[in-house]
């Protein structure tokens, strides 16, 4: 299934069902104006721009302007990372595939805005995998939150190359969130 | 150096999402689309082409003659704008045939917008893999 899993499929603890059940959509960050990061913006419906470089990859987002560095030189998070939204990614090469471990993540963030949580504690962590098969580039992210999730959430998701394509700038005015 | 693409040092490379703009928000969190609300006679107050939500702000006379001011969810600005529905599409003042969505599940005048019918037989069209403008006979297209 692309994008979101079957919810059906999804197997929550109980301590994520009870954030289940108690989900608002005004916790939603981007109703706020506040990037999606990861893991809400694994999927994304906006362009992104792929800049590779020796030491990192960067991936620039159309949608709210984020900016994702995925460290390729061997280093790790520093002992005073902060969480964020974006994360902290690292990335290795198994094959041609392309494998991201990201790790501090914002608490403040869901998973899905059908209302499955996310609950950014030191035990979460993401693993992604891209590969390219022509001009497409496909991704599955696993996003592991044992305290919320049996078993690992997992995305799916493809992108098209665009030679043409176009990143616009993503102004966001919170008044317009729809929370209503 | 491996690479995602094959076009040299510091490749670049856009990518368009392969999945629908819909994908980003549940849209049945918010609002019952299991239903569709249409207030006929509508009058334009503002189309307001924002981020995260674009909004169409109306008001028409209800059934027992009361004015009622609502106000309808679109999608975002940038979609908007890609699907040809960005541009001066409503005035203030104009008049509508229609307008029609799933309501709010609040139960505040609040709406997401699905489309809205001009005299003319234009549509606006906000929802499906059809989203943009549907000229009537007597317009052509915006």
């Amino acid at each position: 299934m692309m994008g979101q899993p079957d919810p059906s499929t999804v197997r929550l603890t109980p301590a994520g069902q009870a954030e289940f059940d108690s989900f608002s959509p005004d916790k939603d960050p981007t109703l706020r104006c506040l990037m999606p990061g990861i893991p809400l913006g694994l999927v994304d419906p906006y362009p992104i721009e792929i800049v590779q470089q020796e030491h990192q990859i960067l991936i620039l987002y159309e949608h709210f302007h984020q900016v994702r560095r995925i460290f390729m030189d061997g280093r790790e998070a520093p002992d005073h990372w902060l969480p964020s939204y974006i994360g902290y990614s690292t990335g290795e090469w198994d094959g041609d595939t392309l494998v991201i471990r990201t790790t501090h993540m914002h608490p403040d963030n869901y998973m899905w805005t059908a209302g499955f949580p996310f609950s950014g504690d030191e035990n979460t962590y993401v693993i992604e995998r891209w590969w390219r098969e022509g001009d497409v580039l496909r991704f599955t992210g696993e996003v592991h939150d044992p305290t919320y999730y049996e078993e690992p959430y997992v995305v799916n998701g493809l992108w098209n190359y665009a030679p043409d394509g176009e990143i616009w700038e993503y102004e966001c005015i919170p008044e317009f969130g729809g929370i209503e | 150096m491996k690479q995602l693409a094959t076009l040299g040092l510091s490749a670049s490379l856009v990518l368009l999402a392969g999945l629908p703009a819909a994908a980003h928000h549940n849209g049945a969190t918010y609002f019952d689309t299991s239903t569709t609300i249409e207030h006929s006679g509508a009058t334009v107050v503002e189309y307001a082409i924002v981020n995260p939500h674009g909004r169409l702000s109306y008001t028409f006379t209800d059934a027992d003659g009361n004015e009622q001011e609502w106000s309808a969810e679109l999608a975002s600005a940038n979609n908007l704008r890609r699907r040809g529905l960005g541009g001066e599409i409503f005035k203030p003042g104009d008049q509508l045939v229609s307008v029609s969505g799933n309501p709010s599940r609040s139960g505040a005048n609040f709406m997401r917008l699905e489309s809205a019918e001009f005299a003319d037989g234009t549509v606006a069209n906000f929802s499906g893999p059809n989203r943009g403008i549907i000229p009537g006979p007597g317009r052509e297209a915006l």
